[in-house]
């Protein structure tokens, strides 16, 4: 139920201003220099080339490589995100013993920076002072290549992800499951539904819009992977563990091809919006059913 | 006792999975609060686990942190305070009044008064920019204004075309999380330097961050908080409307209040965003208003990987963040909500 009331002005126009403002010249300055061929170092002057630079990218065997590490990566840690996420979610909520203790701990990894995640990462990983290699050293498997050879630098790259943003799947479920009406479960309990049954029938659908909203949000977010990237593999060995945003910062902060980059972020984000159209018109009938 | 409490061994279950979440959120952590206190040659000879016990704990990394031998340590430390909390206070009472409105009230406009906005934004820049000479702050700020002028004028008018409604607005505002930031520091950088000569200085300034952050938390505020917004009961507004108490009252007296739990969760989570960011901190700062992650990462640089040094510095990152969430995790306390309701 909506009203209508001229207020609705007065709260709704400060937010709208401001990311106006902050998002039409990136937007406008980029779309133009994307049809532009554009370099700073060496200077060259700006020449139009139409979709000249999105040819480009769409012929570049890198560009399709790196757009199908960030899909790998963004989908199996986002997944096991959700999963790790909605059980902790629900061991919280049915105040399993120290509730307290661990609702504040398990946030912790979300509010520590990208940054430092990698740093901490790369210590425990390192191959010889790390602990995880010693570790595995005592159960049989000396001297694995956690950063240097792609399947393992892939591994590590999404543990470190699934480590530092389960929290946040956690914070938003856990607040969902507490919005939930305890009389639907108390009609459940008399009718002697098994707590499987009870979650597979209620809490589950019911969940389900925020579910939806916290892996789109994650989703979103994972394609932009950049600082974890950066630090712990710096992309490598060789381009393997690449990422979009790692592509573009490369082509525009190391060689400053401007035109280059601005047509990659513009592929990038039709790549992103994809994605999300598609995801919610999987989900859209699931919803519908249960509203 | 809810009809949801687990009992038996399902309890003892969930119990030990949560333990052995707890164990892997925390190992990293402890690893890199004994490697602040651990001196180089303890740190190259092997990993080492129990202060006192196989390693003697040093201060070396701290006092050379503290002492700012490894830079601007304390007005980073507040720069990035002021700024994370003002921002994220911003962000979440703007977005949560943009998205108390389009959860409660009907938006509508046609696709042409939009359409208008952007034609008028792109083609003045581009006139300004190439045809009429300006430099790109001028005609940022004329085809701006003009642009948005005409498109609030044109859905005065009954204008053909596809209506859109709140939901397009929603889309819009999530969209903008979608833009790779990568580009938008970079344009953000080139934006703010014009405006530098036009006389407002934002490089490097408290304004200048703050308002980008702002700006790029309002779309998750927005969408987290419509939902917290849906889901509170609407018989308690009504009513309130009954009693004709004006809808900004019934804002801030009742809705602010009932959705304090989400209010929270969203508080915490732009914080941390803004707290922890990286990349437009690194393109828009350079000395007084520089945050504490570009210092973590300037540890990485400079002799190889000194792992006393930059797991103290990534410590006095984290510290705050953790307390923070012990004292929001009370506020976050069950009952709020059901209390309202009753």
């Amino acid at each position: 139920m909506t009203r209508n009331d001229p207020i609705k002005h007065f709260f709704i126009w400060p937010a709208l201003i401001i990311v106006l403002m902050i998002s039409i010249f990136p937007l406008v300055y980029s779309l133009t220099t994307s049809f532009m061929s554009m370099r700073l170092v060496p200077p060259t002057p700006a020449r139009f080339v139409g979709f000249g630079n999105y040819l480009d990218l769409l012929q570049n065997p890198r560009f399709w490589h790196v757009a199908g590490t960030t899909t790998l990566i963004a989908f199996i840690s986002v997944g096991l995100q959700y999963v790790i996420g909605l059980s902790v979610a629900l061991a919280l909520n049915s105040k399993v013993p120290g509730e307290g203790i661990f609702r504040v701990s398990f946030l912790l990894p979300m509010l520590v920076a990208p940054v430092a995640v990698a740093l901490i990462a790369r210590q425990v990983l390192n191959p010889t002072m790390g602990p995880l290699n010693e570790l595995m050293t005592a159960i049989g498997f000396p001297n694995l290549p956690f950063l240097t050879q792609t399947s393992w630098a892939l591994g590590s790259i999404i543990a470190v992800e699934v480590w530092q943003w389960t929290p946040f799947v956690i914070l938003m479920l856990l607040a969902g499951l507490q919005t939930l009406p305890d009389d639907v479960y108390e009609a459940a309990a008399l009718e002697n539904a098994t707590p499987w049954q009870q979650f597979r029938d209620i809490t589950f659908p019911m969940l389900l819009p925020i579910s939806v909203a916290v892996v789109f949000i994650r989703l979103i977010e994972s394609y932009k992977i950049i600082d974890t990237v950066f630090v712990m593999t710096g992309g490598g060995p060789g381009i393997s563990t690449e990422t979009l945003t790692l592509f573009a910062y490369q082509e525009g902060f190391k060689k400053f091809n401007l035109g280059y980059t601005s047509a990659l972020s513009f592929l990038f984000l039709i790549v992103i919006t994809v994605i999300g159209l598609v995801y919610l018109a999987i989900l859209k009938p699931y919803l519908e059913k249960h509203k | 006792m809810s009809v949801r409490t687990l009992k038996g061994k399902r309890r003892w279950l969930a119990l030990g999975g949560c333990l052995v979440w707890l164990a892997i959120t925390f190992f990293p952590l402890y690893w890199v609060l004994i490697t602040s206190f651990k001196t180089p040659i303890a740190v190259v000879g092997g990993p080492t686990y129990l202060p006192f016990v196989d390693f003697e704990p040093s201060l070396t990394a701290w006092s050379e942190l503290l002492s700012g031998q490894r830079g601007q340590f304390f007005s980073t430390f507040w720069a990035s305070t002021i700024i994370g909390l003002s921002a994220s206070v911003a962000a979440t009472f703007i977005g949560a009044m943009a998205a108390y409105a389009l959860v409660r009230f009907t938006f509508r406009f046609r696709l042409l008064s939009a359409l208008i906005f952007v034609v008028i934004a792109f083609g003045g820049f581009l006139l300004g920019r190439h045809v009429l000479g300006y430099g790109q702050g001028i005609s940022l700020v004329y085809a701006f204004v003009a642009a948005l002028a005409l498109a609030v004028i044109s859905s005065r008018f009954r204008l053909p075309g596809p209506e859109l409604g709140n939901n397009d607005i929603v889309f819009w505002f999530v969209s903008q999380r979608m833009f790779p930031p990568i580009v938008a520091a970079f344009a953000l950088y080139l934006m703010y330097t014009e405006m530098g000569k036009l006389g407002f200085k934002l490089v490097d300034s408290y304004v200048g961050l703050t308002f980008a952050y702002i700006a790029f938390s309002l779309p998750i505020v927005i969408w987290l908080m419509r939902d917290f917004f849906e889901a509170l009961p609407v018989e308690v507004e009504e009513a309130a409307m009954v009693d004709n108490v004006p809808s900004w009252r019934i804002f801030f007296g009742i809705v602010l209040p009932m959705s304090k739990p989400g209010l929270i969760a969203t508080f915490m989570i732009t914080l941390a965003f803004v707290w922890n960011e990286f990349l437009f901190a690194l393109f828009l700062t350079n000395s007084k208003w520089q945050t504490l992650p570009i210092l973590v990462a300037g540890q990485n640089s400079q002799r190889g990987d000194e792992w006393w040094a930059i797991s103290a510095a990534a410590l006095v990152a984290i510290i705050p963040m953790m307390v923070m969430a012990g004292l929001l995790s009370r506020l976050m306390r069950s009952g709020l909500l059901l209390g309202a309701i009753k």
